[in-house]
């Protein structure tokens, strides 16, 4: 009963019999009926034209075989020829080597039917196969985002980024629109894939897309063997075939006058196209790379300019890079970024107050828009952020003794010459991140370099067990001022000497039959590593027998059972999950330490507010107390004389565990039950404006078990700290404290108070900051500009804080008045260009607010909670909000009680800023009300106050703690 | 008229008093009426029965009168929990008791005419269709909630285990579809509850009442709702809040209302069997849930042109409402622009007016025929091709072309279908 099937799939295939069946298998075991498979063999010699023909006689309706007599080199004219044959109301393709999804064809056929479309498009996911068969392949969608929820467009004008997904092959065309645009593949030329799916864009009526997946594209490992000399060529004219299927689709385009399509076509290609190919010239030769820059580089010359304007800013660095045919800058540029690394290979120049990539001079308009990198924020990042390019210029092996030297780059001179430098070398099993061996390296600085050399003995460093770790990570640690920065040596910057093929000697603890040397070789990414391996005869033959074992069924088993259960175990030592346990159940069970107190400001991540101010006064005056402060991820700018852990390590819960008094503004980890010993103080870390705690939308809309959570962390606080009565009607009942309050005020606000009289301390931070941020000698205002965090539309915090008015328009107005430090929020960042360093220096890295605030002759700030500590300083306050839309929203009417002007324009902003700057006080009187209303608890004295009740008074609020906690443990597990 | 099919629809139970239980009977009903032969499977009997009046139309069959083995499956997390010889006997029990459930279901499939299909509505349920045989039907699971709240859940794992093989897995909403799709269930497609109710009278919209039905438990949001009413009630005098329904969280709602001072222009109604009367009484519709699938109170509601209020909780409920067509969506725990929004239909008659007008209009999107087409057309495309028996080609697969003998689908599941009597049969 030959009736007409619903789909035909064209699977075309040579010299690939052992992946034809699955390929049609797919097919065959569609959930939808009506799927016939037209297979085309390329005249295939290795019998799969045979295996086609085989399968056509056991499925006689539902399997066709076309055999063409002569191999056509490529996969245009197959598919063309399955067209013909095709009798569905819908075609799709489907290579040999890959499969459909088991509902492909019914989820396809149903969008179509549905929506009408004349081309349905589905999810296709690379499925990249590992090389070695224990381990699990991966996978990876393409482009997910186009495929994010379904979608009917009524031409590619709708979506240009459609043209992304250049596949021809998850997507299910109707046979009629084919025939009526006579759409068929390019003939001998490689990528017909995008010629045919631009074509197919442009011509369809409506394009249906669906989120589910529809094809698996498997991908096979990559060959470890370099190409050879032929197929280099024939890689070469691969892409001068992509170049020439490109210049078909602007053809086309230009042909229907869809100029902007082309535009969004030609950023694609930079985008994606190019990037690719150049990430993968590092592996070719002179004569392999200086063919592709001819190529490339004609190309993007018959490109628009604009084109580089309207591509990402990095991909388009490379591309304009290539055009001018700079090789070795546009390969800085396609590595920049490259699997979210950034490392940084090339040097930046500073030029006219703004950063530019690369050395050289930016010498036309289009030069100087691309290369600007100012964005990128690379002088100003904290240096523990960046992953510098590290060159090695020396790997050898002299008398037993491994030598190894190198070049970190130094941009911009970020580490300065007087800096104090230290350095680490690290060989890291691969296998297991926390396995390192360290050896010390020396380091001296050379202005735009720094070089550093290790010497080390393989024997007694490295001791790998080996078999079981066969590959070494290599890192080098530099330590600048206490900051550390994690490089990893390797080509970096280009024009290093050759690393690879260094055997050094080794002693693994399984005796040298496991191995005996590790030789050096440069990994995917271009950075140095060692692979174990066997030179002597002995150990080559144990080696040997060893993987024949692991390749064998039983071993493979037994060995990836191994590997998982290590993993495992590691994973759940390591685990939040377990340390918390082992706190509530072991650690807390353990003697208290009497006098330790673990301090922590913003979950560890500053040394700054309330807790340090109240560290400060126990050293001072309060009774000998031994202070444990938590960093979150660098200790830069803690104390010394305190013990320093890293927030989450098994140091970090011991101490918390073992410790007399908690002392925090935020909270320590849910979970941690806190035993009655310990005396908590909360201080939190501001008033409220913002609804907070139970009051908040996401948490009145959450589940039960948020709740809960929330009420179990606040119920551990003993003391809770507050400033105002205003805290008392909004603070704490959104939070729902139930513990001891102490209205003592704040104490990192005494300093405001007294503004910092009496205090050397205090004052020497001042003078050294005043010093570090130029202002010494300075006779201009300073204002600062302090905002709290925005949220995007999806709820999260926006990351980029811009400057509130335009820099260059500030220095010309009031630039001669005026110094603007701008401070981002703790969780956002600010780009500054260097230029407008004269008028405007962003202090984001200053930890320590309340400095800023007693520099500062005025502030610029919105929601900020920060009003109501600048409010003790009486001095002025601009409230600028250029795009609220409500003012009332949360526990304060801005409009009603900002204590002192608002400000929506940029222009608005100015003329306050200007009677700022001629030495007028907007907003007194605001200001003064404002203060009379919600300045209340704070007089000067608030770390004393603390001191004296928690800490000399410990004893009396050891008591009550406990028996409040007995009191209230049946309450605090109900919500 | 589509062709005539056996149409089985298998859930928890069919007779407790739920959502869930109404769209099943409701769906047997209108399945009916377009001459499928329907029967509805409950797993075990409810406690308290509720009537869903059912008719000859339908037969209603019930696997168990009780269930009493463990309601999940034993799943050991740790080496301990392993050694439990109590909990795994009480597992192989409640294996073997779920094999003789099966084995009915299997017998009931067998006398199905070819182009059957099984509707396995919940995802606990799903779990005897698996075991059973059903070579030659096609199944169907669906997910009665948002994607979020399954995935919030520990249903999550059984719907990935048991929804992963069926034919077509029907999430309410296309959003939700769109949701288990990114997430890898490529049969996921959705199917939007039908409209249940056929209005006799219409709500005048100058009642000063806004009307909130629903269990009174914490996902249905009511103590959100007190406090925006709280807030709106004060100023605008006259106006009375309605709840109806029953629940765990009744006292607590009703101290919370003592206490927020609103108690005098709150009602609690409790249960009612009469939501005519409760709907044609009111002016405003108040949906305050934390989470919801496609809501029958709001297709209700707006069936009777009542304008809404909701919180934009889950896909279904904005598939339902229109923001400023049909009612107002507000986001999710903001109960100051919750308060807001009912203040200003309280303040503007002829808003709810229009509202109100489109809901009714809207709510046509649902009606059981465009539903049922839905339906028909879906049963259609899963049996394209009854001929065909698909084949597995492994790796195993040899050039010279042998091939595994072809398997019909699910020999290898299931036991040999009895032929046993079909015992228990309800109605």
């Amino acid at each position: 009963m030959p009736v007409r099937p619903d789909v035909s799939v064209v699977v075309i295939g040579y010299n690939d019999a052992a992946r034809l069946p699955r390929a049609v298998g797919s097919v065959l075991d569609q959930s939808l009926g009506g799927v016939e498979a037209v297979v085309v063999d390329d005249a295939s010699t290795d019998g799969t034209g045979e295996l086609a023909d085989a399968l056509a006689a056991q499925h006689p309706h539902r399997v066709r075989s076309v055999r063409l007599p002569a191999n056509s080199g490529g996969c245009g004219v197959p598919r063309n020829v399955g067209v013909e044959h095709a009798r569905g109301r819908y075609v799709m393709f489907l290579d040999s080597d890959d499969s459909l999804d088991r509902h492909a064809c019914l989820n396809l056929l149903a969008a179509g039917e549905e929506s009408g479309a004349d081309l349905v498009s589905g999810l296709c996911t690379r499925i990249l196969l590992d090389p070695r068969r224990d381990r699990p392949s991966k996978e990876r969608a393409w482009y997910p985002w186009l495929y994010a929820r379904r979608a009917v467009y009524s031409g590619l004008e709708d979506n240009p980024n459609l043209l992304y997904d250049t596949l021809s092959t998850n997507k299910a065309y109707r046979r009629e629109f084919l025939e009526d645009h006579g759409l068929r593949f390019v003939e001998r030329l490689h990528y017909e894939d995008l010629l045919f799916s631009a074509e197919a864009y442009l011509a369809a009526e409506r394009t249906a897309l669906i989120p589910h997946r529809v094809y698996n594209w498997y991908v096979e490992p990559k060959a470890a063997t370099a190409p050879s000399i032929s197929n280099r060529r024939a890689e070469l004219a691969n892409f001068a075939d992509r170049l020439e299927i490109h210049r078909r689709i602007d053809a086309l385009f230009r042909l229907r006058g869809a100029y902007e399509l082309k535009r969004a076509k030609d950023a694609k290609f930079v985008n994606h196209d190019l990037l690719l190919y150049l990430r993968d010239l590092r592996d070719r030769d002179t004569v392999y790379r200086a063919g592709f820059l001819e190529l490339a580089a004609a190309y993007l010359a018959e490109l628009e300019p604009r084109v580089f304007a309207e591509a990402n800013p990095v991909p388009a660095i490379a591309a304009f890079l290539v055009r001018e045919r700079d090789l070795n800058g546009a390969l800085a540029a396609a590595e920049y970024g490259r699997g979210k690394r950034l490392e940084l290979r090339t040097e930046l120049r500073e030029h006219d107050g703004r950063i530019f990539w690369g050395t050289r001079r930016a010498d036309s308009a289009l030069a100087r828009r691309v290369l600007d990198v100012t964005g990128l924020g690379l002088h100003q990042r904290p240096l523990r952020e960046m992953s510098l390019a590290n060159t090695i210029t020396e790997l050898r092996l002299r008398g037993g003794r491994a030598g190894l030297e190198g070049l970190v780059l130094n941009p911009l001179e970020r580490v300065p010459a007087r800096a104090e430098l230290a350095a680490t070398l690290e060989l890291n099993d691969r296998r297991r991140p926390t396995r390192v061996r360290r050896v010390p390296a020396t380091v001296t600085h050379e202005g735009g370099r720094i070089r550093w050399r290790a010497d080390f003995d393989p024997r007694e460093r490295l001791r790998p067990y080996g078999l079981a770790d066969p590959v070494w990570d290599v890192r080098l640690r530099l330590e600048v001022d206490g900051e550390e920065i994690v490089t990893r040596p390797g080509e970096g910057t280009g024009g290093g000497a050759a690393f690879d093929g260094v055997v050094l000697p080794v002693r693994p603890r399984l005796t040298r039959l496991a191995a005996d040397g590790a030789r050096s070789y440069v990994t995917d990414s271009g950075h140095l590593a060692f692979k174990l391996e066997g030179g002597g005869r002995l150990t080559r033959a144990t080696m040997a027998a060893a993987q024949w074992a692991a390749r064998t069924g039983a071993g493979r088993r037994a060995w990836a059972g191994v590997r998982r259960t290590e993993r495992s175990v590691r994973r759940t030592l390591t685990s939040r999950k377990t340390k918390i346990a082992v706190f509530n159940r072991v650690l807390s069970r353990l003697p208290v330490r009497h006098g330790s107190a673990v301090f922590e400001s913003h979950l560890g991540k500053q040394y700054s507010d309330n807790p340090k101010y109240i560290y400060r006064e126990l050293r001072r005056s309060g009774p000998p107390v031994k202070a444990i402060w938590s960093y979150e991820s660098s200790a830069r700018g803690f104390p010394k004389d305190a013990t320093l852990v890293r927030r989450g390590s098994w140091g970090y819960f011991l101490a918390l565990a073992r410790a007399e008094f908690w002392i925090d503004n935020q909270g320590f980890p849910d979970g941690i039950r806190k035993r009655p010993e310990t005396t908590y103080l909360q201080t939190w870390h501001g008033s409220a404006l913002k609804t907070m705690g139970f009051d908040q939308p996401a948490l009145k809309s959450g589940t039960r078990g948020q709740r809960q959570r929330l009420r179990r962390m606040v119920d551990r606080y003993d003391c809770f700290l507050v400033r105002s009565d205003h805290d008392l009607d909004t603070l704490v009942p959104g939070l729902g404290v139930r513990s001891e309050l102490l209205p003592a005020g704040y104490p990192r606000n005494d300093p405001l108070v007294s503004g910092g009289r009496g205090d050397p301390e205090l004052a020497a931070e001042l003078a050294a900051l005043r010093e570090r941020l130029d202002l010494t000698g300075d006779p201009r205002r300073v204002v600062l500009y302090a905002p709290t965090f925005r949220s995007g539309p999806d709820g999260r915090p926006v990351r980029a804080l811009e400057p509130p008015v335009d820099p260059a328009r500030f220095a010309r107005e009031l630039g001669d008045d005026l110094l603007l430090l701008v401070r981002p929020h703790y969780l956002c960042t600010v780009q500054l260009p260097p230029g407008v360093r004269g008028t405007m220096r962003n202090v984001g890295n200053v930890p320590d607010v309340t400095l800023l605030l007693l520099l500062a002759d005025g502030l610029v700030t919105d929601h900020s909670s920060i009003m109501f500590d600048y409010a003790l300083l009486d001095r002025p306050m601009v409230f600028h909000l250029p795009d609220e839309v409500e003012l009332g929203r949360g526990y304060f009417d801005l409009a009603e009680h900002a204590p002192g002007p608002i400000t929506r324009t940029e222009d608005e902003l100015l003329a306050e800023l200007s009677v700022l700057a001629a030495g007028g006080d907007p907003g007194a009187g605001r200001r003064h009300a404002f203060a009379g209303r919600f300045g209340e608890h704070d007089r000067g004295d608030a770390a004393r106050t603390v001191v004296d009740r928690v800490f000399r008074g410990a004893r009396t609020a050891r008591r009550t703690s406990r028996e409040t906690s007995r009191k209230r443990s049946p309450r605090g597990r109900a919500s | 008229m589509a062709e005539p099919r056996d149409v089985f629809i298998v859930c928890n139970n069919t007779d407790t008093m739920g959502g869930l239980q109404r769209w099943a009977h409701h769906m047997a009903r209108l399945l009916s009426a377009r001459g499928h032969s329907v029967t509805l499977v409950g797993v075990h009997h409810a406690p308290e029965p509720h009537d869903y009046g059912p008719d000859d139309a339908y037969r209603v069959v019930t696997l168990y009168e009780e269930w009493k083995s463990p309601v999940l499956k034993w799943r050991p997390r740790t080496m301990t929990a392993r050694l439990d010889l109590a909990a795994r006997r009480r597992d192989h029990r409640r294996t073997r008791e779920m094999r003789k459930g099966a084995d009915r279901l299997t017998a009931l499939f067998a006398a199905a005419r070819p182009g059957a299909v099984v509707i396995a509505a919940q995802i606990w349920a799903m779990e005897w269709v698996a075991l059973a045989d059903t070579t030659g039907l096609k199944v169907i699971g669906m997910s009665h909630e948002s994607y979020g709240a399954t995935r919030r859940s520990s249903r999550y794992g059984r719907v990935r285990e048991h929804f992963a093989g069926v034919d077509r897995m029907l999430a309410l909403t296309p959003e939700d579809a769109d949701a288990w799709a990114r997430d890898g269930m490529t049969n996921a497609d959705h199917m939007p509850n039908p409209l249940h109710v056929s209005p006799g009278r219409f709500p005048t919209l100058g009642e000063r009442v806004v009307v909130c039905v629903g269990r009174l438990s914490y996902e249905k949001g009511l103590d959100m709702m007190l406090e925006a009413w709280a807030d709106v009630a004060p100023r605008h005098p006259g106006w009375r809040l309605r709840l109806y329904g029953g629940g765990p969280q009744e006292d607590e709602l009703r101290e919370r209302a003592e206490r927020a001072g609103i108690a005098g222009s709150v009602e609690f109604r409790g249960v009612t069997a009469d939501v005519e009367a409760a709907l044609a009484g009111a002016s405003i519709f108040a949906l305050p849930s934390r989470d919801e699938g496609l809501p029958l109170s709001v297709l209700e509601s707006m069936a009777y042109g009542l304008p809404s209020v909701a919180f934009d909780c889950a896909p279904g409920v904005r598939e339902l409402i229109t923001d400023g067509a049909d009612g107002t969506l507000v986001p999710p725990g903001d109960t100051a622009a919750f308060a807001a929004a009912l203040g200003r239909l309280m303040d503007d008659p002829a808003a709810r007016r229009t509202m109100g007008a489109r809901a009714r209009e809207s709510v046509l999107r649902f009606h059981p025929d465009l539903v049922l087409d839905r339906w028909e057309r879906l049963f259609a495309l899963l049996h394209r091709d009854p001929g065909a028996i698909p084949v597995q080609i492994g790796r195993r697969a040899q050039v010279d072309g042998e091939f595994p003998a072809p398997l019909p689908e699910g020999a290898a599941t299931g036991p040999p279908a009895r032929n046993e009597e079909i015992l228990g049969v309800d109605s």
